[in-house]
């Protein structure tokens, strides 16, 4: 096997791939290149991305066509509910989110919307009910979560460490996941040089960077103009479509067109 | 590999705060310069000003990064290695300083043993950057945390270095270390100095990732 070959069997397994199927799709991918006698790297660019891009097809591709029922569980609340000394915030939230669906969680300001989604990211610990997810989440907080002196291509190095990828691979897939967003980062531009919506769109990509199944959005389009604003739902939907399970936390009413359930966390608080 | 990629970025991040960082630097020489005429009081003020310095951008950096370290844990990324990664630039850039100064008082003053002299600075800066992460690690705001690292050089610099107190401190080392390499007294001294070192870094770096390894613990849900 060439050197392309190896490094996109091992971004498939990074991916979560079987290691049968990773072989299988690397060989299939490789007589692909010889039938057409061309380079991989010329037919299907850099390995990782080409990885990715795979994963997100064949996901889509196990994925009922329209409606009915949905993919498998990712999250599940069950009777959750947080307490700060004697002030209940929320109790007895039920949510079950499955990939290939978007659920919004909705709610009054001070209902516990950012709670409850820091909760699912294990950044909060409950204060009763179960809580089952997949090991694989990207959380976008509503704000911070950059370092304000790093530029975005130094914050795709620093997430993709974390995530085991190697620097150049990390830089390559934010710029990927960025251009997705209509987003080009600036070599040089500070984080803290940048626009609220710009800012927005970097912790969108480093909350997608290492792939995760589930993704927790928490008011992720503050600072977004409408052309954004409409990319993000564009993107959201993208993510639907590969079968990723997707949970965001908004107040904007005319969002909920956009997705498979609404839970309404004022109605339990 | 990711402490390494987190140690090379908070240099850098450090780096691009061009004021902050010359105060940083300059802190020291004015620790020096007031007893510049006494060779002992000058290198003992120096090598506190150099553990201030350290501790202090230590503490700034550590709080600064609260923000981006649970979403690096929840990347995937070990405790180890997100606080690791940031003592070990803040060490490395203490004991470049504490190398730059000992280079100044080596020209400027008579040092006996110049070789002690700059293990004593170097221990120093190494002891500063896990002190700075613990009081981060106990006082999460920067004003509580920079009150508390001034009242430990102040209790430092002004208790009587035979009595308990001064001994409790955690540059205690670096005065007997300081008397090694400049009084030319006995070994007792640099191996008091060294044990007295050795704990206190044992315990700043030890008490920093029990407490950051509590803050940032993630749980471990069931798959569904």
């Amino acid at each position: 096997m060439s050197g392309w070959d190896h490094r996109f069997e091992a971004e498939l397994l990074r991916l979560g791939v079987q290691p049968g199927r990773a072989r299988q799709l690397t060989e299939e991918t490789a007589q692909q290149a010889a039938e057409s006698a061309a380079e991989p790297d010329g037919l299907f660019g850099p390995a990782h991305l080409y990885a990715r891009h795979l994963v997100s097809e064949l996901n889509t591709a196990a994925l009922p066509l329209s409606g009915g029922e949905k993919g498998q569980v990712r999250l599940r609340l069950t009777g959750v509910g947080k307490r700060y000394r004697r002030r209940t915030v929320f109790t007895g939230v039920d949510l079950e989110v499955r990939s290939g669906e978007v659920a919004a969680i909705v709610g009054a300001n001070g209902c516990g919307k950012s709670t409850l989604l820091r909760i699912c990211a294990g950044l909060t610990r409950p204060s009763t009910g179960r809580i089952q997810r997949t090991r694989r989440v990207g959380f976008v907080p509503q704000d911070a979560g950059t370092a304000g002196w790093l530029t975005a291509d130094e914050h795709f190095t620093l997430f993709g460490a974390a995530a085991g990828m190697a620097p150049r691979r990390s830089r390559s897939t934010g710029e990927h996941l960025a251009a997705r967003l209509a987003w080009r980062p600036a070599r040089r531009e500070l984080t803290q040089h940048l626009s609220g919506g710009t800012r927005q769109k970097l912790n969108l990509v480093l909350g997608e960077l290492h792939a995760p199944d589930l993704l927790l959005l928490d008011e992720p389009y503050q600072g977004f103009d409408q052309g954004t604003y409409l990319d993000f739902w564009k993107q959201v939907l993208t993510w639907r479509d590969a079968g990723r399970a997707v949970v965001v936390v908004t107040h904007l009413l005319h969002d909920l067109q956009n997705v498979d359930q609404v839970y309404d966390l004022g109605a339990v608080a | 590999m990711t402490a390494l990629v987190v140690a090379a970025l908070s240099a850098r991040e450090v780096s691009r705060r061009r004021t902050a960082l010359l105060l940083v630097i300059a802190l020291p020489l004015w620790f020096y310069l007031v007893r510049r005429d006494q060779t002992g009081q000058s290198m003992r003020m120096l090598t506190l000003g150099i553990g201030w310095a350290v501790s202090t951008l230590t503490l700034f950096v550590v709080n600064a990064s609260r923000g981006v370290d649970p979403r690096l844990r929840l990347s995937g990324a070990s405790t180890a290695a997100v606080i690791g990664g940031r003592l070990l630039a803040m060490t490395a850039g203490g004991v470049a300083l504490a190398t730059g100064y000992w280079i100044l008082a080596a020209i400027d003053q008579h040092l006996d043993r110049p070789g002690t002299a700059l293990l004593m600075m170097a221990l120093t800066a190494a002891l500063a950057a896990p002190l700075g992460g613990l009081v981060a690690a106990l006082l999460p705001r920067e004003l509580e945390g920079a009150l508390a690292l001034l009242s430990v050089c102040a209790v430092q610099m002004l208790a009587d270095p035979a009595g308990l107190t001064a001994k409790l401190m955690p540059f205690w080392s670096a005065r007997e270390i300081g008397t090694y390499a400049i009084d030319a007294t006995g070994p007792d001294y640099l191996w008091r100095g060294l044990a007295h070192g050795a704990v206190t870094w044992l315990i700043c770096a030890g008490g920093t990732w029990a407490l950051f390894a509590w803050r940032l613990r993630l749980p471990r849900y069931p798959e569904p």
